[in-house]
């Protein structure tokens, strides 16, 4: 039985265990709440408000990769994808802050 | 324990995941032309004078629960039980087709409410943000589907263990970017 469970093909993908989902799905749905509540009460300033929900989608990007897409460095092919996932992280907020950094200096030579 | 080659199937899935990489590039260039199309201009049209958040919240829920259903097709096929696989698949397929089935009537009633993708940058830009989103589902239900019809002829082998460990990575991605749609999109929109 052991010998066969090591044989298990796992991608990368960690351990498949009902408990690790269970876990994942309680964190997402919280904090799917949090920030739908934080705009819904209308209680917040729009600073406030664009903090936690942005720290609430931050945390639970991260719950769905440990928790549902099981991103870990345990074995070689786990780090691999770690590796590629933390390069495309690099791309996208060149991408993402480079626009927003270029659009917004354009804006302010047109207005001065 | 820890094999330090990389198996055969390993490697495929890797490229699956590389392709994945690309698509959140893909999004990363929709979401910034959405935040600059969004930032400061003022339109007689805002967004958010016809967004209904409750709706968002039921699709975000509909979507957290077909990615969860679908962890349990994957459970249920490390332990070789094909039929529950495939009852699961189902239960994912459903949800998922929900959430397609309230985004395209969100879509139309924008549309008739006057929110046209024809009327705006801005428009245009949530309609092809979120369009492209809606889009992916959409082909992730297909692919859904054809593994339902396809799993009773693999049975449970390596083979189906690499499509689904295929289609699981690309539901569960669809989720992620769901969250920087709802929270960058919607919520800020209305905040």
């Amino acid at each position: 039985m052991q010998a066969k469970e090591r044989h298990q093909p796992d991608f990368g993908t960690g351990q498949k265990k009902l408990s690790t989902y269970l876990i994942g799905l309680g964190i997402c749905t919280f904090l799917t709440l949090f920030a739908f509540w934080i705009v819904m009460s209308r209680q917040f300033s729009s600073l406030e408000g664009f903090v936690f929900i942005y720290a609430a989608a931050c945390l639970q990007f991260v719950a769905q990769l440990i928790f549902f897409l099981r991103l870990n460095t345990q074995t070689e092919q786990g780090r691999v994808n770690v590796m590629s996932l933390v390069f495309t992280g690099v791309v996208l907020i060149t991408v993402i802050i480079g626009t927003l950094w270029i659009m917004s200096n354009l804006n302010y030579y047109m207005v001065h | 324990m820890h094999s330090q080659t990389l198996d055969h199937d390993g490697t495929d899935v890797f490229g699956f995941w590389l392709y994945i990489m690309t698509d959140c590039i893909l999004f990363a260039c929709l979401f910034a032309t959405y935040i600059v199309l969004n930032g400061g201009m003022q339109h007689t049209l805002m967004l958010k004078d016809f967004v209904a958040l409750p709706d968002i919240l039921i699709e975000t829920f509909l979507l957290l629960a077909s990615n969860f259903t679908f962890c349990l097709a994957i459970l249920n096929l490390y332990q070789s039980k094909l039929k529950k696989v495939q009852f699961w698949l189902m239960i994912t397929f459903l949800f998922g087709a929900a959430f397609i089935y309230m985004e395209l009537t969100e879509f139309a009633r924008l549309a008739t409410e006057g929110f046209r993708w024809d009327l705006s940058a801005q428009a245009s830009s949530f309609f092809t943000l979120v369009g492209t989103h809606g889009l992916h589902v959409s082909f992730g239900l297909l692919w859904i589907l054809i593994m339902i019809f396809q799993l009773p002829l693999l049975g449970i082998s390596p083979a189906s263990k690499r499509r689904l460990t295929y289609l699981g990575l690309f539901w569960n991605f669809l989720d992620i970017v769901w969250i920087f749609v709802f929270t960058v999109v919607y919520l800020m929109g209305a905040l």
